[in-house]
């Protein structure tokens, strides 16, 4: 292995390390939450409860130093408990807004296909206009502004799916999974006295992380990258097995990653393999696959593995 | 291959329509070569070939069809060559001397001299490797289009510049082409798109309209009215261009070979060589074997004036006038043995010929010219050859003082005869020869004067480049002021015009030299092996006290003629300088394989199709080598380059060689892996770390614009470390 490939920007270096000290193993889940954050996207995490989505959340919120709200959808959660009302203030005979959680820093938005539709496009509309309205006035979200949300899978009962247009407003969708054997009986060890989570320190502040976001957009794309980009995504599209596939959103929004990736990795300049190891995260759950896909036991992220087994990479100019 | 088959079961098919294509398509290759060249039995070929295409498409182990495939051929050779036991002792040793002599021959680029049980065992080779290399094509690459491409160009070709009539075999070309064409084309998309499992009713709904569009189209194409050409037909052209490239001016004869022929009417045009033995002499000297002669010169060539009286002889003794009473002769014998393959109609002799002897009781008789020379043995009243005989003649011995000093008071006849020129004979040829023999004031000089004409550097002996006058030209005028390049007919032929230019009597012989020296015996006489490359031409002179005496004006042979002195001083000096000359060139005449032919004088085209064909497959070697070879030649190309420029271009191609070079040492690189992967599984295969640090460079270079080449001198090393190391 070359070492260019393993040193990462000296920052994200330090958050990595930090969040490492609460999440054991997951370097790939924290990895690309990372990634989210700096290229401004959002993250769903499918999984089932208990495996550290919340703590993940968290420490990245204190490592940070932002502010962490936590929404927990419930099939009776209103739109107004996700923004915040306003409430009238008999005292000075006003109506004075009250913050709902989505006003936050970094927001985890907990079983988010619990609650109504009504509710998620509450959240889902704010992460993209990057402002929400309440009662007729706009308000702006915090900068920097991060949602994980976490979705049961599909198969529980008692869900309401997400709409496709609203699952392409999450740059990445994550799957964390169990821990390994090892993994396991470390956290036990670390848990034995007292939560990681209350023993680690901020790493930067949210300017300084603005301005590592400001940083990434710097990150060069070069045309056959671009194209590169653009041929994958409709090559989604061509699938056999797709019903309806990416939309250019996912472009954009696998050229934001890759470049993110790029900059996690100390390098000012995406390469195809940043591209071809994000695609089955920002592309899988931007396709809606046939019936026959299902028969055939293969998911979105099998059909994005076997669009880029298809795809040309780039290696020389023009 | 055979997993590959079984992946794709349905393909089967496929396979077997597209490789009976190919068969078909090779087919059309072998269909001309009966008519193009000397290859017989086309048949066999054939049947071998498809013997070869079946075994291969069968993909059994190969130590079973090697050795069946070797089988075959040697079977092959042996039908049409072996008297011997197929695969005794003597079978092998047979082929194995003739193998031994093949390669020999080859190394002395005497290409002619190959043996058709050679050629033929080349040639089933050769049929034997399409068999793999069109399996390869058609069936497991699928590129059928350069070989078809291949076939019509070779039609066309062979249409156009051979006897060979591919009207019809364009067509089956036609069909076969494009059924294969449509047929790999199904097949790739096939495979592109991943399909190995047809319907069986799919297919016929597949390949049924693909045929039928093939035999609608052809069937329009064939019937339909057609413009006629629009361009003049550039084959004549090309043809006069290929001929006057060999610095002649003329039009007409291509490439002939050597030999005695009878038709002397159109002189001129390259030959080539052929050392097949004609007969053999047991003779004490050696000598003109001369055959005949001829007197009328047409600007052209050679023919006879009028009806020739034959005087007949039963008893084998020969009454030529040629020789003066006065001259001093020798008597001697001479054997001659003809080989059996190469008999004449005519008997050759030596100078002075008296009698013809055969081995006890004679059944022939002969009948003789005394004005042409030419002895036909007969039997009853057929003629016939005579494969050997002996002949006693008597050795005339010229008197250079008779010949300087004799009368020259020619009997009206000869003078007639033999000093006729055409009128259409150009001025400027006879003021050469008067000129040549201004100085001399006796027939004998003048002839020596204009014999040594012929010496002067100015001429050059050559068998190849040698025009043919066009219709409008001289043969002799072309010879002496335009090419001044040529053979015995050229020198000999001159000779005699510009002799009868001045009234000296001459006439223009045919024969053979003397040959070369095969076995010494001071007792019995030397054996000489006279080839079919020493046919020759040569000049007698007519002198009223001496008869007919011969001359050579060819540069590089000699006159093998004794003539003594006489008695003056000054002959006897003159005489000396003579037999110098001889001395030298008969040195020479051994190295010189300069002979000539004298057939097919009309004006025939004809290519060397066997030697085109070996120039054709050496060239195939050398590309296929080079090719085989390219990333060696290449390297060092790249080498220079990378050296000499530093600019981000040349790092590219570098890199991208690199890429090539990997892959043809079979670390293949799929289109869809990164170079970073790629650079890691060659990193790993090689246990090196070049490939990924020149990966990070060229990555640089090619997705961020990098012109930075401060690192030039390392990445050079070590992309020399990765390619050595690839090599070995």
């Amino acid at each position: 292995m070359t070492q260019q490939t393993f040193i990462y920007h000296e920052k994200a270096d330090q958050l990595l390390r930090n969040i490492q000290k609460v999440i054991i193993g997951k370097e790939e889940v924290t990895k690309l939450s990372i990634v989210a954050l700096l290229a401004q996207g959002h993250v769903l995490l499918e999984d089932v409860p208990g495996v550290g989505k919340t703590m993940l959340v968290r420490a990245l919120a204190k490592s940070l130093n932002c502010e962490f709200k936590r929404i927990q959808f419930t099939p009776d959660l209103l739109p107004s408990d996700v923004t915040g009302v306003s409430i009238y203030n008999p005292k000075e005979l006003q109506f004075e807004f009250r913050p709902g959680p989505i006003l936050g820093n970094i927001v985890l938005a907990d079983e988010i296909n619990r609650t109504s539709p009504k509710t998620q496009s509450a959240l889902l509309e704010g992460m993209e206009e990057k402002n929400i309205t309440v009662d007729g006035m706009a308000v702006p979200l915090k900068k920097p502004f991060f949602v994980m949300a976490t979705q049961n899978p599909i198969e529980y009962e008692g869900t309401y799916p997400l709409p496709e247009a609203q699952l392409d407003r999450f740059l990445l969708k994550l799957n964390m999974g169990y821990p390994t054997y090892q993994e396991e009986i470390e956290m036990l060890n670390r848990t034995s006295h007292s939560h990681p989570i209350d023993s680690i320190e901020p790493i930067m502040d949210q300017e300084q992380l603005v301005g590592l976001q400001q940083e990434v957009d710097q990150v060069l794309v070069n045309t056959s990258i671009q194209r590169y980009i653009v041929e994958i995504v409709s090559g989604t599209r061509n699938h056999p097995h797709v019903y309806l596939g990416a939309s250019p959103r996912g472009s954009i929004a696998l050229m934001k990653a890759a470049k993110a990736y790029a900059f996690l990795h100390n390098r000012d300049y995406v390469v195809p393999d940043d591209v071809k190891y994000l695609a089955p995260f920002v592309l899988s759950h931007r396709i809606i696959t046939t019936s026959e896909s299902r028969f055939e036991d293969k998911d979105e992220k099998a059909i994005v593995e076997e669009v880029l087994a298809q795809t040309k990479v780039p290696i020389d100019r023009g | 291959m055979r997993l590959k088959q079984e992946q794709q079961p349905n393909q089967v098919f496929l396979n077997v329509v597209l490789y009976i294509g190919s068969f078909l398509l090779l087919w059309e290759w072998l269909r001309p070569l009966d008519q193009i060249t000397d290859t017989g039995n086309v048949l066999i070929f054939i049947l071998y070939m498809s013997f070869c295409f079946f075994l291969t498409y069968m993909q059994i182990q190969w130590w079973i069809t090697f050795p069946l495939k070797l089988l075959g051929l040697l079977f092959i050779l042996d039908g049409l060559f072996f008297q011997e036991q197929f695969l005794s002792a003597s079978w092998f040793q047979h082929l194995l001397f003739d193998i031994q002599y093949n390669f020999s021959v080859m190394s002395e680029q005497q290409w002619w001299e190959m043996t058709a049980l050679f050629r033929s065992m080349l040639f089933l080779i050769l049929l034997w490797l399409m068999s793999y290399l069109l399996y390869y094509w058609f069936v497991i690459a699928k590129r059928t289009l350069f070989f078809v491409l291949l076939t019509f160009i070779y039609l066309t070709v062979v249409d156009t510049f051979t006897v060979y009539d591919a009207k019809y075999a364009i067509i089956r070309t036609f069909l076969i082409s494009m059924i294969i064409l449509g047929l790999t084309n199904f097949q790739r998309i096939l495979i592109k798109e991943k399909i190995f499992r047809i319907p069986k009713g799919n297919y016929i709904a597949w390949v049924l309209p693909l045929i039928a569009i093939v035999l609608f189209s052809s069937v329009v194409g064939f019937a339909a009215p057609k413009y006629s050409p629009q361009w003049p037909d550039p084959v004549p052209f090309l043809k006069s261009t290929a001929e006057n490239a060999g610095g002649g001016s003329g039009t007409g004869s291509g490439i002939k070979k050597v030999g005695y022929g009878e038709n002397d009417e159109r002189l001129g045009g390259a030959f080539v060589q052929d050392e097949t033995v004609v007969f053999r002499a047991q003779v004490e000297d050696a000598q003109y074997w001369k055959i005949e002669t001829k007197d009328v010169y047409t600007g052209k060539g050679w023919v006879r004036s009028g009806e020739r009286p034959f005087a007949e002889s039963d008893d084998g003794t020969i009454e030529f006038n040629d020789i003066a009473d006065t001259v001093e002769t020798e008597p001697q014998q001479a054997t001659i043995n003809f080989n059996n393959e190469e008999l004449l109609p005519k008997l050759v002799y030596p100078y002075g010929l008296s009698q013809i002897n055969l081995n006890g009781e004679s059944p022939y008789q002969y009948s003789y010219s005394q004005d042409t020379g030419e002895i036909y043995p007969k039997l009853g009243n057929e003629r016939v050859q005579m494969g050997s005989y002996e002949v006693s003649y008597d050795q005339p011995v010229y008197s250079l003082k008779v010949l300087r000093e004799g009368s020259v008071d020619d009997p009206s006849v000869i003078q007639e005869r033999y000093t006729q020129l055409p009128e259409t004979l150009p001025q400027r040829v006879k003021d050469l020869a008067a000129e040549i023999t201004a100085d001399e004031n006796n027939r004998y000089d003048k002839t020596k004067a204009v014999e040594g004409f012929f010496k002067s550097p100015d001429f050059q002996y050559s068998t190849t480049d040698v025009p043919v006058p066009d219709d409008n030209e001289d043969y002799v005028d072309q010879f002496l002021f335009e090419s001044h390049l040529g053979y015995c007919d050229n020198f000999s032929t001159s000779m005699v015009v510009l002799l009868r230019s001045v009234d000296i009597p001459a006439r223009w012989v045919k024969g053979f030299g003397a040959g070369e020296i095969v076995e010494r015996n001071p007792t019995e006489g030397n054996t000489y092996e006279i080839t079919n490359s020493n046919a020759h031409s040569w000049v007698e002179v007519y002198f009223p006290d001496a008869g007919w005496v011969p001359f050579e004006p060819t540069k590089g042979f000699y006159n093998p003629v004794d003539f003594t002195s006489g008695q003056s001083l000054e002959d006897l000096l003159n005489n000396q300088e003579e037999e110098d000359i001889p001395v030298s060139e008969m040195e020479e005449e051994p190295n010189d394989p300069a002979e000539e032919e004298e057939q097919g004088g009309s004006a025939s085209f004809t290519i060397p199709w066997d030697v085109l064909l070996i120039v054709g497959l050496v060239l195939l070697a050398i590309s296929g080598l080079l090719y085989w070879k390219r990333f060696t030649w290449m390297y060092w190309l790249k080498r220079r380059q990378f050296h000499k420029k530093n600019d981000v271009e040349t790092y590219l191609k570098s890199y991208q060689f690199l890429l090539s070079l990997l892959n043809k040492k079979g670390i293949k690189r799929e289109d869809d892996q990164t170079l970073r992967e790629y650079a890691r599984t060659v990193d790993r295969k090689l246990q090196s770390s070049e490939m990924g640090r020149l990966t990070y460079y060229y990555e640089r270079i090619l997705y961020r614009d990098d012109t930075d080449t401060s690192q030039w001198n390392k990445m050079r090393q070590l992309w020399e470390n990765l390619i050595n190391r690839v090599k070995y």
